[in-house]
């Protein structure tokens, strides 16, 4: 764990954080999936007070890299034309990196999304933490980050509204 | 099926509930008044209400805080491992008791004055008490408790005078279905929740129908998932909903990548969805391997709270259970592959309500004087008993009625 993170890796991890929030922030639910690993990636998005208790339950849970895919048809395909638009931004602080061998890193970020409904205002959706495993995939300069494991812990005990798309 | 309750609102809306059983009047879903009545009528009156499930709080010191209304509440597994129900007050000035959703304790501290409550209700402590009034007696002071009853571990209260016993109130057609839905037993474990909020009255969120499901969830169609001809929809007069579908198992066509999250496991073989509606507001759902009770809160007119609960049995293997979790997590909540769309039909229909006129039922309707009790499968009809009851007990008069 000695290992200690190059200027490089950190700016190509900065790179798919940027990737992530603009894939979202767009509504771009395919570019949102491959920001994960294309072999086995996860995702969950859980609340904090399930987490806290040790209660496995969540709000999406792609354990393996076929349901991320799954998710992206969810918005995509089944529910197009049924929920209110709504369009977010997501904001993220860094709030510890650490490595994990492998070219991995272990992180956790602080996140807060703002949404605006169609036709509404702009409100808090909610915030909370995200714990990521990243991996630095590919070798020379060409090298990119991607999300190993995502796992968005949000800090509402009770949401204000029914969710679309992932935090 | 008797039912006391008896309202007699004398608020503006509806003007007029029509004479045709199918018309439902809009005015009753943005009535800020009318919600003041339910609260007393409904929800404070003779009518049983879900507020948890004994699995919610396994262990001796566990407790849950619940709102019935306004009304804040808590769950409490005392030492000889009876769960109570209390009102979340300190009985000395009010204090709310407990802040916490849930936890576990040996004893409640009220911090105002250090009054000590056991898990059983009982003051055990209060200082300075020999300068208290005269009649103060510390046996008297005992955290409030609210009437409760349970089924498989479902915990029901009531804060009414007249209500039924539990097992009228439920009745005939509703205990076979919820028994089996709550695992045979009640024998169950908590996996965790789901808490939204709508911005959707109650009896919206209560008026989803048997009509819908192949037409607004796209899912079924993209997975070529047929709901079977076996099910049937029950009421009661009293206002409760039984649904049970076959639901046949999907034949992978290619559209989910990962088709372990539509399998059907067969926990419960015979069905693959089982729907228990209690009046008022309850919501309970047995849908593949998923248990899912629904611990609804009515906040306001324009508000309601659900907390989706989803349990595993006890007697689960490892790979059931985490079969359960990862359906329960995507299929069925505020944002699952065959449900995130009723939760948006909740909150349009709510807009789409704060217009003049009448939502409009049609599917199954045979009669318009005669509210139907015998209803098929994908009928919307089923829920015209629960709205015949709503209407009964809050004293609303149908037109022409003297
Ligand atoms: S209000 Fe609770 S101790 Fe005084
Ligand atoms: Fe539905």
């Amino acid at each position: 764990m000695s290992q200690t993170i190059t200027a490089a890796h950190s700016a190509a991890i900065d790179a798919l954080h940027t990737a992530y929030l603009a894939a979202l922030d767009k509504g771009d639910m395919a570019a949102w999936a491959s920001t994960f690993a294309a072999d086995n990636a996860r995702y969950f998005c859980i609340s904090a007070e399930n987490d806290h208790r040790g209660l496995p339950l969540a709000l999406m849970y792609d354990d393996c890299r076929g349901r991320i895919d799954d998710r992206v048809s969810f918005v995509t395909k089944v529910w197009v034309g049924t929920y209110e638009p709504y369009r977010t931004r997501h904001f993220i602080q860094r709030l510890s990196c650490e490595a994990a061998g492998n070219n991995q890193y272990r992180l956790t970020s602080g996140f807060t999304i703002m949404m605006s409904a169609e036709g509404g205002t702009t409100a808090v959706l909610t915030s909370g933490e995200y714990r990521d495993l990243i991996e630095i995939q590919g070798d020379g300069d060409k090298f990119r980050a991607v999300f190993r494991e995502r796992r968005a812990v949000y800090d509402a005990d009770v949401l204000p509204r029914y969710i679309v798309f992932p935090f | 099926m008797s039912s006391q309750c008896t309202g007699n609102y004398t608020g503006k809306a509806p003007a007029v509930w029509p004479a045709k059983v199918n018309q439902i009047p809009k005015e009753v879903f943005g009535d800020a008044a009318l919600f003041e009545e339910e609260l007393k009528t409904i929800f404070y009156g003779d009518c049983w209400h879900i507020v948890g499930h004994f699995a919610e709080v396994p262990n001796v010191g566990d407790f849950k805080t619940f709102d019935l209304g306004r009304v804040p509440l808590l769950i409490s597994r005392g030492k000889n491992n009876q769960v109570r129900v209390f009102y979340n007050t300190c009985t000395h000035r009010g204090n709310q008791l407990e802040v916490a959703t849930s936890g576990n304790r040996k004893e409640f501290e009220c911090p105002y004055h250090r009054w000590l409550f056991s898990l059983e209700g009982a003051l055990t402590a209060c200082p300075g008490s020999k300068e208290f009034a005269p009649d103060f007696k510390q046996e008297n002071f005992g955290l409030m408790e609210v009437k409760s009853a349970q089924f498989m571990g479902l915990i029901f209260v009531t804060m009414g005078k007249n209500t039924p016993p539990l097992t009228e109130w439920l009745g005939e057609i509703v205990p076979p279905t919820l028994s089996t839905l709550l695992g045979g037993d009640g024998r169950l474990k908590l996996l965790g929740y789901q808490k939204v909020r709508y911005d959707s009255n109650w009896k919206g969120y209560n008026d989803n129908d048997g009509y819908h499901a192949p037409m607004l969830h796209t899912a079924f169609r993209l997975l070529n998932w047929q709901g079977g001809t076996t099910g049937f929809q029950r009421m009661t007069k009293n206002g409760h909903v039984v649904f049970e579908a076959e639901l046949k198992a999907i034949q992978n066509n290619g559209f989910v990548n990962d088709p372990s999250l539509v399998e059907f496991k067969g926990s419960d073989p015979a069905r693959g969805s089982r729907i228990v509606q209690l009046f008022p507001a309850t919501v309970m759902v047995k849908h593949l391997d998923i248990i899912n009770l629904r611990f609804a809160i009515a906040r306001s007119h324009d508000v309601t709270e659900v907390h989706y609960a989803y349990f595993a049995h006890e007697d689960d293997s490892e790979e059931l259970v985490q079969h359960r979790i990862r359906q329960g997590s995507n299929l069925l909540g505020p944002c699952g592959m065959i449900s995130m769309e009723d939760a948006a039909i909740f909150q349009r229909i709510h807009i789409g309500n704060q217009t003049p006129g009448f939502a409009e039922f049609q599917k199954g309707v045979t009669s318009l004087m005669e509210v139907p009790m015998d209803v098929k499968q994908n009928d919307e009809t089923g829920n015209l008993p629960r709205w015949e009851h709503y209407r009964k007990v809050m004293g609303f008069k149908r037109e022409g009625e003297k």
